[in-house]
Formats: C-alpha cells, structure tokens, sequence
C-alpha cells in the first residue's frame, strides 16, 4: 500500500513538473520590476482564512500572519453572558503563528504552529498566472503538519489552488487537497486514514480596501465532525489584512480541516492579521 | 543541481517524506505490541496469554473445565465457535459477537464493564483489565465481520 502512494505521489510531481520548468525559463527580473510586489487588489492575502490563495511571496521577501480561534461557541448560553465574555473573547483560543518567505520567484516556503503544538511546514509554487493566460492562477501545494511539536502524527497534504480573479472585485477558489494520515488512529483501525478536500472560497471587495470571505471546505474519504466553514470581513491597510471571521472548528492547518468542524450548531469568533514584508 | 530543477526537486521530497505517514499500531495496543484486529491474533494475545501490564489471560478460566462453571470455554479450537453468533446463556437476548456490530456485542459489554451486564466485569480478577487501545482492537475486528482469520 505504501509504494503504492509512492508511485501515485511520484507520478502527480511528474505530472507538474512540465508546468515548473516552463515557468522557470523566463528570467527574474530585477527587483524593482517584479510584478509580484505590486499590490493585488483581487488577492491581498496569502490565505483566504485558512486555505491558500494564489498571491506570490516575492523572491527573498517574507510575510507574518498571526490567527486566533476563540473556545467559546457563540450559541453557548444567553446573550448577556456572551456579551459578558466579549463574545468569547475571554475564553481561550487557539493561536497560530506563521512566517512564510519567498525561495525564489513562485516559491514560497513557511512554517506555521498552532498553540495545541501542532506545527506545519508548507511549501507552494506558482505555476499558472492569471496575468498571463487571462483565465486562472494555478499553485501546487504541498505540506505537512505534526501534532506534539511534529514529533507524533503526521499529516501530509498535496494539492492545487485554482484561482479566477474578477478583475480587481475579488476572487473565487477551487482549492482540491488530499491529506494523508488525517484520521489519528492507525489505519488498521480505520476504514479510512486520508480526505480529499474539495476547497472552495471566494473574496470580494466591498470597499476600496473592505472586502467578505468565505470558505467551505467538503470532504471525501475520513470526514468526521462537520465539513469546516467560515465567513468573515478584513481591511486591508497597506501591508496589513485585518480578519475578523466566525467559523465553526478551530482547524487553521491541512490536518485540521480534514478532520472537520465541531458542529454545524457550534461557531466560534476568530481573527486573523497579517503583515506583509515588502 | 539546475535552479530550475529547485520547486519540483522540493515537491517531490515532500511528497515522498509524506507517502509512508500512519500511526503505529503497536503504540495504541500497549502491553500487547503484536496485537492485530484478527481472530487469531486476539487468541493469541488476548485470550492465551497474560500481558505484560499483568491482565490475566482469559483462558485461565474459560477453559475446558471452567466453562461447566462459566458457560465459555475460550481454548483455541473452541472459541471462535463460543463467541460468533452465539447467545449469551446469563443475558437473555444478548449475543457474544455480533459480526459488524461491536457497541451491542455482549463481549465488548463484559470487557468494558457496561451497565446492565450479568455478573462482574472481566477479566474477573481486574483490574488490570484490557486497555482503551486493545479494546479498540477487538471492536475493530468485530466491525470488520468477526472473521475467523
């Protein structure tokens, strides 16, 4: 089973790799003209919430992201008691931190961990622009996360992020990702132990820097819990996105959102913010 | 190494880093590394033989002579016959292992200690008795039919 996926993974790489190397062959331009510091108004952002975009790191620039995802559903109890938690803000949260930077152009590279120990090493590379064929953005993704400061259960992720830009309104995403090993028991245990996810999610600009995103995540294969969900608002405020969001799971990794929400009842404050360093 | 070799180069290792991932199993079951959602190895593991955490093996009782006393015999040429499909003769209604269905098959009610079972909970002389991870195991096999592999 096991070189089974070997042979499976080795021949999607292959599969790409026509797609990298053609995308190498066009020199890097110098630093003042790479397009990729130019700020995208239909993608301001690396990450929609929680799954990617296609927007490019530039080459040997870096950016910051910090979320949060608060403990206390927002259905738990009556209004004055929530209002009395600032709206779960007093409860505990889930904290990630994440530095992404970019290898070389269309190559980025980060690492993110979550305050339940988890930590995340991810890569993706640009291999399709909007800019140049006028239709999609396409990314390759791949990454892996680790419960216990990566010492114990791994989950790998594989995958592509389809993007169309509606001119500078926002953007809409087709994100399908396999995660390996999402199901926490040994798979003689398990009738499954991967998910493809179906990632879909859009952003659109309501303001000159005000924009809505959503994010629904549908799941093939181990699909406990919910299939996770999120909504919110952000301001974009030069280098800064300024997230406010409501989801229902606290799974901000590949290996957390293939294991789902924690009910369609339970919904749950959060913000991200990001800082972009260039 | 080629620069533009770099992203694919990177992708396929982490592809390949990732191919093998899963837990260990070995590492779920405790005092009884080997154990295996089989028949035969439950038998082996389980019914014949006292784990290192010191559970008693179940044959130490329900064996040839103790089944006149305790209605089960679970020697290894009997025991999958005993167990797969057969009423329980101290729970009216209740069946021992019921293939696909390990949470109302009345040997998992014994193992765990349920509320409602006839009598104590085993092994009789627990604890120790078996550990979340081997009774997992157990319920696996069931789910998967109660072969007689």
């Amino acid at each position: 089973m096991t070189w089974l996926r070997i042979v499976t993974l080795v021949a999607v790489c292959v599969a790409v790799t026509p797609a990298v190397a053609l995308a190498q062959n066009n020199p890097a331009p110098t630093q003042a003209d790479d397009p990729d510091r130019d700020p995208n108004r239909a993608q301001p952002d690396f990450t929609i919430v929680n799954l990617p975009t296609t927007l490019r790191v530039p080459r040997f620039k870096s950016a910051f992201r910090v979320t949060h995802r608060f403990a206390r559903p927002l259905g738990a109890g009556d209004f004055g008691s929530l209002a009395e938690d600032l709206f779960g803000l007093d409860s505990g949260a889930q904290i990630g931190l994440e530095y992404r930077f970019g290898l070389m152009r269309g190559l980025q590279a980060g690492i993110y961990r979550t305050s339940n120990r988890t930590i995340e090493f991810f890569t993706q590379y640009s291999a399709l622009q909007q800019r140049d064929n006028g239709f999609v953005g396409l990314d390759v993704v791949a990454s892996i996360d680790g419960t216990n400061n990566f010492r114990d259960s791994y989950s790998p992720a594989l995958g592509v992020v389809v993007s169309h830009e509606l001119g500078t309104h926002g953007a809409l995403y087709v994100e399908p990702i396999w995660v390996n090993n999402s199901n926490p028991l040994p798979s003689d245990l398990a009738d499954d132990n991967s998910a493809l996810l179906i990632g879909l999610g859009a952003r659109v600009r309501i303001r000159p820097t005000v924009y809505l995103v959503g994010e629904f995540i549908p799941r093939v294969g181990y699909d406990p819990g919910v299939n996770h969900g999120t909504f919110g608002i952000e301001k974009r405020a030069g280098g800064h996105v300024f997230q406010l969001n409501v989801s229902n799971g606290f799974g901000t990794t590949m290996g957390q959102l293939a294991r789902g929400g924690t009910g369609s009842e339970d919904w749950y404050l959060g913000f991200n913010i990001s800082r972009k360093f260039f | 190494m080629h620069v533009n070799r770099l992203p694919f180069v990177i992708l396929a290792m982490a592809c390949l880093g990732s191919a093998g991932c899963d837990e260990a199993l070995s590492d779920l079951t405790g005092p009884t590394r080997n154990l295996q959602p089989t028949f035969s190895s439950i038998q082996r593991e389980i019914f014949d033989t006292t784990d290192s955490a010191g559970r008693r093996a179940c044959t130490q009782c329900h064996n040839a002579i103790g089944s006149r006393f305790n209605g089960m015999d679970l020697t290894a040429s009997v025991s999958y016959a005993n167990l797969v499909g057969v009423a329980s003769r101290v729970k009216p209604g209740a069946v021992r292992v019921i293939p696909g269905d390990p949470e109302n098959s009345y040997l998992v009610h014994k193992l765990e200690g349920r509320a409602g079972i006839a009598g104590l909970r085993m092994p009789l002389v627990g604890p120790p008795y078996l550990t979340s991870g081997q009774m997992l195991v157990i319920k696996r096999w069931i789910e998967l039919g109660a072969l007689n592999n």
